[in-house]
């Protein structure tokens, strides 16, 4: 780099340095859109770290598992027993799930360490103390090996012991993290025995064994007990792509809000700088040198900018990830570690990111600007005649994306293509947005009256602060349409999921400890009439069309079975159609999964792998299912029993007697009389304040994104407000000299910004509203398989009204602070030549 | 060293209305010009001209080595930088360096820069006390000062100035012109200003009207 171009540089740069403002929205569009597309990055790799570290838990690096078909775990003693037959491949593990008083739930793992395969033995080692360790950690009191962080979370000390909810605890705690472990507490497997009160183990694990060895194995393994590939890893990833989708989507829509900050203060910079740009060529610097420092100038601002955003996104990934690890576990039984792990990778795609978002941002303005030639590019006359050609430019490219967009709409397959079209749909209004706004202030002033000149006055100044507000109200408009789109996919969604569980579970207790005396259980409740009817719940795990999915036998006279939520039925009614499930042989209900993602239609005959060989039903239902990721059949129980011998039960539900004012307490009692612990059972309060807390959780991120969305939209108006000001001041001071009170000129810069603001908010409201139609019945099905009825409220829209009129008063505030600041300057310069 | 052959400019707004029309003109190394003319005869083009920029319909304007009628964007950028320098009525700085910077801008660029001159240029407008200031705290006497510095830094073959005190009071621009046309000549520069002024004319060594797009010699 020569002197000469440094001064170039100084002189280009300098300009920022005056006017820090300037600077602060530049940064602030990039960081605000880079920071949230980093903090979804790095929630997306930390979940794909965590799947693939999940391959590595203990158990779950097997090749295959050996299982319970009735879920009653593994007699020790047939261990022992595969063990003498010379399968040394196969180990143990024991896996419990136990909570804290505060209700943080622990997952423990145990296994005989003795038995592992050499190659994971080895992985365990570490450090010269190892053998003291190993001793302290199989020899009673034994040793809880803690996660460090995990440790951190329950303030957990090396050599306390941790207190669980039933008054236990765990052995005294070993620090330290393997990778094998996770989040999960690892203790010897004579220690999980008395933990667990029983000496079963959970499952059988099958480390990496030859095609001889398995097909002995299988053919040695009693009936009760099945062989399962582990295809836990595959499974993960499936469940859960369309989530981190969504979320890379969401992130990419604020990143293009951002964007748009970034574009307005582009412009602006190279406005301010039209002068000097003139003033550089008519000392001779050409436009090569020029574009030259542009672009370097760029560069610094997208290394700055990727930079603090990417530290931003750090601090927001932090706040987010507790919360959607938690969502993800409980939906997709998926361990998300909260400690990030940062790559350098995202850092360098955030910078390209913002780079290529500035050079876009950059691009169109300055070769308009350096095109021209020098004596006419410092003439703003020009400038302001393009911005009508701008604006009919994107009006045209706004009708060649709607068509695109309406072409598109019917072939959509995957979530990636629904969120092409959303971005589709999203740029082509955006892009129409400054054509609407121009057409509605001809037409007021075609309507005002002559008379109302000041009226008329003010509503023609929308022409003067339309190109400097045009980019901020297409943020503005992107911003209000994704808050209003988003907002009906989750009230929608919200409310279908609370009106379903009302229907689903509609039970007053679930007994999950399926060890007790069930009939004693029931007929007690039915002879002390606490209980008016019982149901246990049944199923089979299976996979079918490549996906996890669950066989159910239900009690089709239950409460819950005879109000089934179907979405689809064969015959005249729900009714009519639950009656033929009830009533007939071989039909089936399903859940909207496997309608959406697997295809299957009403009236279809499906086969189903039993015991007895492959059963054939016809689907008579389709049952809405929200937020499963399995595929779902529902049996009567009796069709389950009789063709799957070795089903397990997933618990009981109780529906208590309403007429009994104690039958809670009778029933609690009768639980506890009959060796139930404290956990085993839980309240339908409880498990609909759990689900629909899963629920909130899971879109927390969402509002947290919304909310950042609004955020830069907000800071695009008030950068542009901030601009019109800087450029107006001579203009505005000309008016106070002419006697405008300060009120009138405020209602000046108010009037188009509100005239605006309204136009953005009515356009938003069905452009949302479509938005959230694609969501739910586009992307969500073809996503997650799973639809719902779309449910529109105003409230949303009108406090989205206020929000926006609040933002309104903040900016005009602002305005007249700088106005206060810098109109006597102004004005004390209006006689000298400019 | 500035020649000019047959050279016809006319305004695409008003086709047909010649500006300048077949003009011919020739200045001297270390020579000065008044260039006097009517508003609206097209002094400003010819300056425009002569500077590259503004292209010509025909005819010829030749400069040391460049041929500006017929040189690229770029070729006369680098001309701009070195050999010609320009002095507006608006001074032109950069509002957002200091004058120090803005003195020093030009004579950066081409690599010329002499400290000692620079000194010297800075006493003689009397700058010196202004330096670490942005051009909008000085006045517009003082701005003009600082934007003749910063064009005879770096002695360039031919300043062109067009109106240059025309934003200054009588008095501030006798001062200002006699400070400039001094200074050309300690920089062996030539100098061709625009002006309506016969006072500011009476600077020059030769004065030339401009009228129907023809040049001519005036006393």
């Amino acid at each position: 780099m020569n002197r000469g171009f440094f001064w170039i540089l100084k002189a280009l740069l300098s300009h920022y340095w005056r006017h820090p403002w300037q600077s602060l929205f530049l940064v602030l569009g990039l960081v605000a859109g880079v920071s949230l597309w980093s903090a979804v990055q790095i929630i997306n790799q930390q979940a794909e770290a965590s799947y693939r570290q999940a391959q590595n838990l203990l158990g779950a690096q097997a090749s295959y598992w050996i299982r319970s078909r009735q879920d009653q775990g593994i007699d020790e003693a047939f261990y022992i027993q595969l063990r003498r037959e010379g399968f040394r491949e196969v180990y143990p593990l024991v896996e419990l799930e136990v909570s804290t008083p505060q209700a943080q739930s622990i997952s423990i793992i145990a296994t005989d360490l003795v038995a592992l395969p050499e190659d994971l033995f080895e992985e365990t080692q570490d450090g010269e103390d190892f053998s003291e360790r190993w001793l302290k950690f199989i020899q009673p009191p034994y040793r809880s090996w803690v996660p460090a962080q995990l440790a951190d979370e329950l303030g957990l000390k090396e050599g306390e012991r941790l207190l669980l909810r039933d008054g236990r605890s765990l052995p005294p705690a070993l620090i330290q993290s393997r990778e094998q472990q996770g989040r999960r507490v690892f203790i010897d497997i004579a220690a999980a025995f008395s933990l667990s009160g029983t000496r079963s183990f959970s499952y059988l694990a099958v480390a990496a064994i030859k095609p001889a060895q398995l097909a002995r194995l299988r053919a040695w393994l009693p009936d009760q007990l099945e062989l399962v590939e582990n295809q836990q890893q595959f499974d993960l990833q499936q469940l859960t792509e369309s989530l981190h989708t969504h979320l890379s989507a969401m992130s990419l829509l604020s990143f293009a809000v951002g964007l748009f900050i970034v574009f307005n203060a582009v412009r602006f910079s190279l406005w301010y700088r039209r002068a000097t740009l003139f003033k550089l060529r008519l000392m001779g610097c050409d436009q090569r040198q020029l574009l030259l420092a542009i672009l370097l100038e760029t560069l610094l601002w997208s290394l700055v900018g990727s930079l603090l955003g990417f530290l931003c996104g750090i601090v927001l990934a932090q706040l987010l990830l507790p919360g959607l690890g938690a969502s993800l576990h409980s939906l997709y039984a998926a361990s998300i570690d909260t400690v990030l792990q940062l790559d350098a990778i995202t850092l360098l795609q955030a910078w390209c990111i913002s780079l290529i978002g500035l050079l876009w941002a950059l691009a169109w303005p300055l070769y308009r600007l350096l095109r021209l030639p020098a004596l006419t590019a410092a003439d703003s006359s020009d400038f302001m005649h393009s911005e009508a050609l701008a604006r009919n430019r994107l009006a045209l490219a706004s009708i060649l994306l709607a068509l695109l967009a309406w072409f598109y709409f019917g072939r959509i397959q995957t979530t990636t293509e629904g969120f092409i079209l959303l971005g589709l749909i999203l740029f082509s209004a955006a892009w129409m947005l400054p054509s609407l706004l121009a057409g509605a202030l001809r037409l007021l002033g075609q309507m005002l009256p002559q008379r109302f000149l000041l009226t008329r006055w003010m509503v023609s100044d929308g022409w003067s602060q339309l190109p400097a507000l045009r980019s901020a109200m297409m943020a503005l408009l992107l911003a209000f349409t994704a808050n209003i789109g988003v907002g009906i996919l989750v009230d929608s969604f919200r409310g279908a999921f609370v009106d379903w569980l009302s229907v689903r579970q509609s039970a007053d207790i679930y007994l999950s400890n399926t060890q007790l005396d069930y009939e004693r259980l029931v007929s007690d409740g039915l002879s002390d009439e606490w209980l008016v009817h019982s149901s246990e719940r049944i199923g089979v795990s299976t996979r079918w069309g490549g996906r996890p999915a669950l066989i159910r036998g239900a009690d089709t006279l239950a409460p819950d079975s005879l109000a089934f939520p179907l979405s689809k039925w064969q015959g005249d009614s729900a009714a009519e159609a639950l009656q033929s499930w009830r009533e007939k042989p071989a039909t089936v209900l399903i859940n909207e999964q496997l309608h959406f993602l697997a295809g299957v239609q009403i009236g279809d005959q499906i086969e189903l792998e039993s015991d007895y060989g492959a059963q054939k039903y016809d689907v008579v239902g389709i049952f809405y299912d929200y937020g499963n990721p399995y595929f779902q059949f529902y049996l009567p129980r009796q069709a389950l029993a009789k063709h799957w011998k070795h089903y397990y039960s997933r618990g009981i539900a109780l529906w208590l007697n309403k007429d009994n004012e104690q039958a809670m307490q009778q029933a609690e009692a009768s639980l506890k009389a009959l060796g139930a612990q404290p956990g085993d059972w839980i309240m339908q309060a409880q498990i609909r304040r759990l689900s629909v807390g899963i629920f909130d959780r899971t879109f927390a991120i969402t509002a947290a994104m919304n909310l950042l969305t609004m955020i830069i939209a907000a800071i695009a108006l008030f950068a542009s407000l901030l601009a019109i000001l800087q450029e107006r001041l001579p203009q505005f001071a000309q008016w106070r000299a002419l006697g405008l009170r300060q009120y009138e000129q405020l209602l000046l810069v108010a009037t188009p910004l509100l005239i605006f603001s309204a136009i953005v908010w009515l356009a938003a409201i069905p452009l949302g509203s479509l938005l959230g139609w694609v969501l739910i019945d586009k992307l969500n099905v073809i996503s997650f398989g799973w639809s719902m009825p779309l449910l529109w409220q105003a409230g949303p829209a009108l406090q989205l009204a206020g929000v926006m009129l609040l933002i309104i008063v903040l900016a005009l505030l602002s305005v007249s602070i700088q106005w206060r600041r810098q109109l006597p300057r102004a004005l004390a310069r209006l006689g000298e030549a400019i | 060293m500035l020649t000019i052959k047959s050279l016809c400019k006319s305004y695409r707004a008003d086709a047909g209305l010649k500006v300048l029309d077949n003009l011919d003109f020739a200045m001297q190394k270390s020579s000065s010009v008044a260039l006097l003319g009517e508003s609206g005869s097209g002094k400003s083009t010819l300056l425009h001209l002569i500077a590259g920029l503004d292209r010509v319909d025909s005819g010829e304007i030749d400069l040391g080595e460049y041929r500006i009628h017929a040189d690229s964007e770029s070729r006369l950028a680098e001309m701009r930088r070195s050999d010609v320098s320009l002095v507006f009525q608006q001074f032109h700085l950069i509002a957002t360096l200091t004058v120090a910077d803005n003195i020093r801008f030009q004579a950066a660029l081409c690599r010329r820069f002499d400290a000692d001159y620079e000194a010297l240029l800075v006493e003689r407008l009397g700058l010196a006390a202004q330096l670490h200031k942005l051009p909008q705290q000085l006045s517009r006497g003082q701005q003009q000062r600082v934007a003749i510095a910063r064009a005879l830094l770096h002695k360039p073959e031919l300043v062109l100035a067009d109106e240059p005190t025309g934003n200054l009071d009588e008095q501030s621009s006798l001062e200002v012109m006699a400070l400039f046309s001094e200074l050309v000549s300690l920089a062996g520069s030539s100098l061709l200003m625009v002006t309506h002024s016969k006072a500011m004319a009476a600077f020059m060594d030769r004065r030339v009207l401009l009228h129907n797009g023809q040049l001519s010699e005036i006393e």
